[in-house]
């Protein structure tokens, strides 16, 4: 099982739904291009974002923040600060109720709020609230802090050295390896005809969401309300709950817009337990968003990797070895740097050994981005399996088409539900112009260009719990009720397409309410691609149990058997005879009660079998071989994500996963200062995410649909992340093809270019 | 957070120069620029005193002697779209079509372009390094892809103009208005090495304005241009670049002027590698004796050699391209 780190301690298991719902065929809504149901409000600005939350006698907080990578706090005061004009509170670790534990769900919590301790630069010293932001931001300029610096390490390999400094009781490394054997590597290294071998490196990407992290919190007494810009409503209720030893039941968290999150928003953030401390303390409403700056070193990465692979094939492209040793840092507390997974379950092969190291270091820690670790892995297998197919002498697309595997063999070797692997493959080639494109003469200018490919899976495809709860009025409009955040998804549109399409009621007609612990039921935090797979088949399910009420009060009216019954638009209609319906608004007993209560859950998964999404991309490149500039003119991306529910915002995941993989393979790298330990581009330029001018105009999805029954009620097994994890390795691969090179680190910069050009040269 | 400061805005040259002549007073054009420094604590400042009500500032014409004046106040926007400046002097409009992003180029103006403070990270950011009151330049010893290969010394910035390398190749002048009224600086002499000073970057003294830029006539039959290298298509500043402006007559180089962006504190001339050029064909052996002359004298850090392949490669993209 892929670990799910964002999903902490016990999830509860949810019953089976009660109607057997049969899998859709022909479908009226579902699948369609449909705009946001909320795009207006989206681009009017009508919306209001956590960001925008105003209230009544609001105090605005900002945090202190530790400017060396590693200190501790030897003297703090903030006596000077406390006079300054509008300050309302200051917090620091040694204000009364301050000292909490973080993160409080975990066994054993590695540090604390205001963890005296600091490890990395950026580290929480101390808060204040004051009546404008300007006001508070001037008190933490007052606060004077005397540190202790210590020495950092900023790299694995420092961080086990003998004698380096040590962030944590216990020594530097997480966790002892996590190794994963079958079969016997050496034995089949032995049996191959070719093997490659090399390592490669992904640098650390930060996650630039549009809206900043913070919240918003207000007391009423004993219970307290929190705006917060999160991916999960009910993440944030837990923590906070626990953090500040309250009853969940007196804690309300609301999300009802948030502006991107990308996995950094998935768990509680300090921000959030401060805010709600200084709201505490001052008897005001608190906002404490984050600046941009913050959010760079604070708020999580994609940790850095380094992955060994070894390859071993026949000379017919079967594979007989695959070894991925892999190595990286979540930073300074505990975070998954694991990226070994795909590369022991995408191919069929026998013998396998992957290992992952992670290792403390200080630095910001990572947190969940856009499929973590998979990106990465797919950087490292997919140019070795490329380089594989040029050293047989094969096609790349022919290669993996010979090792395509029907079970998951990292997971008990359970059948999947649908592997689409194989289509999207073929598919994507054929509508990239694969073989045409492959069998071209290169020009003799400068500008070379080239071809490449990369497969990918995804080791999640939701689950329960989640439960919807669908309301049909009396007037036939429909109240949709659900915990799920839309993170700019588009989950709002596809769930009341769902519902359109069980009851027939068009979208204008369903109104949302989402995202709120106070108001809707429990659901894990959007991550993992799970919305679609984990809450489509919920709110199915609650739709499906309005329709069988309603069915009911109809049948008992018309003196019909329900059997014969079917929901067509606003009408109830016999099959046998369409002369025989009545209209819903007509139904007596929807009148008589007001309103049908449909509540749906989402079942389990199917027993012995695994759901998995799969996704082969293909690119085409230009590289100048002069300046080692790189252009990406040709984006093509076959998914397998089972069943799309709202073909507009499936193909804008793709897009967006597309622009994401873009920024790994081209332009993004954090750097950190090796004499300081801090963050020298921690700024939208300096940062470098893809511009417009980065993304080429030509992308296309194929979305391979293999008719997947058994996954879910809806045949949908999620997009999000499967859209960004072959991308960069199909570009790297690409550049490979057009120049001879292989990048191995990203990202592929003129200067990474030039770089390899030198050393071609000197070896001639 | 940016920092307290009053506000002014002069409407005369004259009250503008006495404003800033004032301690802590910064100009402010566009303020594309100035308000990031503030706001990320690059220095401090008492006041902030608005240029944009100077209408010396304003305006492009033409002078009597067929050059063209453009006021500094105006935008990076105006200057990439004028057509004369197109037409005649093309290293400046694709300067300024190249800088930052279409928001900053229709705020950003070429005064506040040619001035800008430079965007090395470490001066930029919580460093306290030479250029602000530190000891010694971070990006020595540090993160230096970025940095200078050439004039670097005691601080090794880039500057960070796309339109200045244009202005030297294009030998434009300056007109600085200050308490002593005003002078004339060639845009060649008008910045400033570290070796000279590293706290500033150009000649600019306490209380003076760049009211204009002048360009003389440009000369029969010249080729120009600015092809400027980055990490990403727009929105980033050059890796390397090089503005050129070059005339051949006859099957032969009558003059050159070749200067690199983004490779030295400030926009470098490549003198040895125009004399080479000067009065010979422009086949492959003078490109390369040109190349070689381009690239003679760097001295990287550990990061930035890379930038040597860039200046060969685009001295030869360019100069390969120029029809003999
Ligand atoms: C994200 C980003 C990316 C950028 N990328 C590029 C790039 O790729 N290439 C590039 O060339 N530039 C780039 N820039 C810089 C941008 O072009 C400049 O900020 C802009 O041209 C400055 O013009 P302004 O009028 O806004 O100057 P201001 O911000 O008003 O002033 C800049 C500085 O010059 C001084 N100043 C301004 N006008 C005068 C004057 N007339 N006399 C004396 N001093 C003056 C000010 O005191 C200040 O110190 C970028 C800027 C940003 C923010």
């Amino acid at each position: 099982m892929v670990e799910l780190y964002w999903l902490q301690g016990a999830v509860p298991e949810t019953t089976k739904p009660s109607p057997e719902m049969p899998p859709w065929k022909e479908t009226a809504v579902v699948g369609k291009r449909v705009p946001r149901v909320d795009g207006y409000d989206r681009v009017s600005g009508s919306a209001v974002y956590p960001r925008d939350i105003l209230l009544p006698d609001m105090l605005h907080a900002a945090i202190l923040r530790c400017p060396h990578a590693h200190a501790k706090v030897k003297k703090i005061d903030v006596s000077a600060a406390e006079k300054m004009p509008g300050v309302r509170a200051i917090l620091t670790a040694q204000s009364p109720g301050a000292d909490i534990p973080w993160f409080p769900r975990r066994d054993k919590p590695s540090t604390s709020i205001f963890d005296q301790h600091l490890r990395c630069e950026g580290d929480e010293v101390a808060a204040v609230a004051a009546d404008t932001l300007l006001q508070a931001q001037d008190a933490l300029k007052a606060i004077k802090v005397q540190y202790e610096e210590l020495p950092f390490v900023l790299s694995v390999e420092e961080a086990l050295k003998e004698g380096a400094p040590v962030l944590h009781e216990g020594g530097n490394r997480v966790a002892p390896p996590a190794v994963y054997e079958r079969g016997d590597l050496k034995k089949g290294l032995s049996e191959a005809d070719a093997v490659v071998e090399r390592t490669y490196t992904t640098a650390c990407e930060i996650h630039v969401p549009m809206e900043v992290h913070g919240s918003v919190a207000k007391w009423d007494g004993n219970r307290l309300t929190v705006w917060d810009s999160t991916q999960g409503v009910f993440a944030v209720h837990e923590t906070v709950a626990e953090a500040l030893k309250i009853p969940m039941a007196n804690v309300r968290v609301i999300g009802h817009y948030m502006g991107g999150g990308f996995g950094s928003k998935l768990e509680c953030g300090k921000y959030t337990i401060i805010a709600a401390l200084l709201a505490k303390v001052t008897a005001r409403p608190v906002k404490l968003f984050l600046t941009r700056e913050e959010t760079f070193t604070m708020t999580g990465n994609r940790p850095p990797n380094k992955m060994s692979v070894r390859l071993g094939a026949k000379k017919d492209g079967t594979l007989t070895a695959i070894e991925f040793l892999s190595t990286g840092t979540g930073g300074a507390y505990p975070a998954s740097a694991t990226t070994s997974f795909m590369a022991t379950d995408l191919y069929l092969c026998p013998n396998v050994k992957s290992s992952d190291e992670n290792v403390f270091t200080n630095a910001g820690r990572a947190r969940p981005f856009r499929a973590p670790g998979f990106p990465q892995c797919a950087w490292a297998l997919e140019q070795a399996m490329d380089e594989l197919a040029a050293r047989l002498g094969m096609d790349p697309v022919e290669l993996r088409l010979k090792n395509i595997p029907k079970t998951s063999q990292r997971r008990g070797n359970q059948p999947y539900t649908s592997t689409g692997l194989a289509d999207c493959l073929r598919e994507g080639a054929k509508a990239f112009g694969w073989n045409e494109a492959r069998a071209r003469k290169k020009p003799d200018g400068p500008v070379k260009k080239g071809f490449g490919v990369a497969a990918s899976l995804w080791g999640y495809a939701g689950g329960p719990p989640s439960t919807v709860i669908v309301k049909l009025f009396s007037d036939g409009s429909v109240n949709l009720n659900m915990g799920a955040a839309d993170i700019g998804t588009g989950t709002k549109t596809f769930m009341s397409m769902i519902v359109s399409e069980e009851l027939g009621v068009p979208l204008e007609k369903i109104q949302i309410e989402h995202a709120d612990t106070g108001t809707t039921q429990y659901t894990a935090p959007s991550g993992g691609s799970k919305t679609v797979p984990s809450d489509g088949p919920a709110a199915r399910a609650a739709a499906w149990e309005v329709k069988k009420k309603l069915l009911a009060l109809a049948a008992e009216e018309m003196k019909l058997p329900v059997e014969e019954l079917m929901l067509s638009g606003a009408e109830i209609v016999s099959t046998k005879d369409s002369t025989k319906k009545l209209a819903v608004k007509a139904v007596k007993g929807l009148e008589r009660q007001q309103v049908l209560v449909g509540v749906g859950t989402r079942g389990p998964n199917p027993e012995g079998k695994i759901v998995t999404p799969f996704a082969v991309h293909f690119a085409e490149v230009e590289v100048d071989e002069r300046t080692g500039e790189v252009r990406v003119t040709r984006l093509v991306a076959a998914q397998d994500s089972g069943r799309p529910m709202n073909r507009l915002t499936y193909d804008c995941q793709v897009f967006g996963g597309l622009v994401m993989g873009i920024g790994l393979a081209r332009t993004e790298e954090r750097v950190l200062d090796r004499q300081t330990g801090k963050m020298v581009n921690a700024n939208w330029h300096d940062y470098k995410i893809p511009t417009a001018l980065d993304v080429p105009v030509d992308q296309k999805v194929v979305a391979v649909d293999p008719g997947d029954t058994e996954c879910n009620a809806t045949g949908a097994k999620g997009i999000g992340e499967p859209a960004t994890i072959a991308t960069a390795a199909a570009i790297a691969n690409a550049v490979a093809d057009a120049v001879g090179v292989r990048v191995v680190d990203s990202p592929i910069t003129p200067i990474r270019m030039s770089q390899l050009f030198r050393e071609r040269q000197k070896k001639g | 957070m940016l920092p307290n400061f009053a506000y002014v805005r002069p409407s005369t040259l004259v009250d503008a120069v006495k404003e800033l002549a004032k301690p802590g007073a910064a100009a402010h054009a566009g303020g594309t620029d100035l308000i990031g420094c503030l706001r990320d604590g690059v220095f401090d400042t008492k006041s902030v005193v608005s240029l944009t009500a100077l209408k010396e500032l304003h305006g492009v014409s033409a002078t009597p002697d067929g050059g063209l004046r453009i006021g500094a106040l105006t935008t990076l926007a105006e200057i990439a779209r004028h057509p004369e400046i197109a037409k005649l002097y093309p290293a400046l409009a694709q300067g300024a079509a190249s800088a930052a992003s279409p928001q900053l180029r229709n705020q950003g103006t070429l005064g506040g372009n040619i001035c800008q403070r430079p965007r090395c990270w470490y001066f930029r950011g919580d460093f306290d390094c030479a250029r602000k009151n530190g000891e010694f330049c971070y990006a020595e010893n540090g993160e230096n892809r970025y940095h200078a290969i050439f004039g670097g010394e005691t601080c090794h910035i880039v500057h960070p103009s796309d339109t200045a390398p244009a202005l030297v190749a294009l030998e434009a002048v300056a007109t600085v208005a200050g308490p002593n009224g005003k002078r004339k600086v060639p845009l060649g002499k008008f910045f400033v090495l570290p070796a000279v000073d590293h706290k500033r970057e150009n000649v600019l003294a306490k209380g003076e304005i760049l009211t204009e830029v002048v360009l003389p006539k440009a000369p029969e039959g010249a080729r120009g241009g600015y092809r400027k290298m980055r990490v990403r298509g727009v929105w980033d500043f050059a890796l390397a670049g090089l503005a050129y402006s070059v005339v051949v007559k006859g099957g032969k180089v009558e003059r050159a002027r070749l200067v690199l962006s983004g490779v030295a504190p400030i926009p470098w001339r490549v003198a040895e590698a125009e004399k080479v050029l000067t009065g010979k064909a422009l086949d492959a052996a003078t490109v390369k004796a040109a190349v070689e002359a381009a690239v003679a004298g760097a001295k990287p850090l550990a990061e930035n050699a890379y930038k040597i392949d860039l200046v060969r490669a685009v001295v030869e993209e360019v100069l390969t391209a120029i029809p003999k």
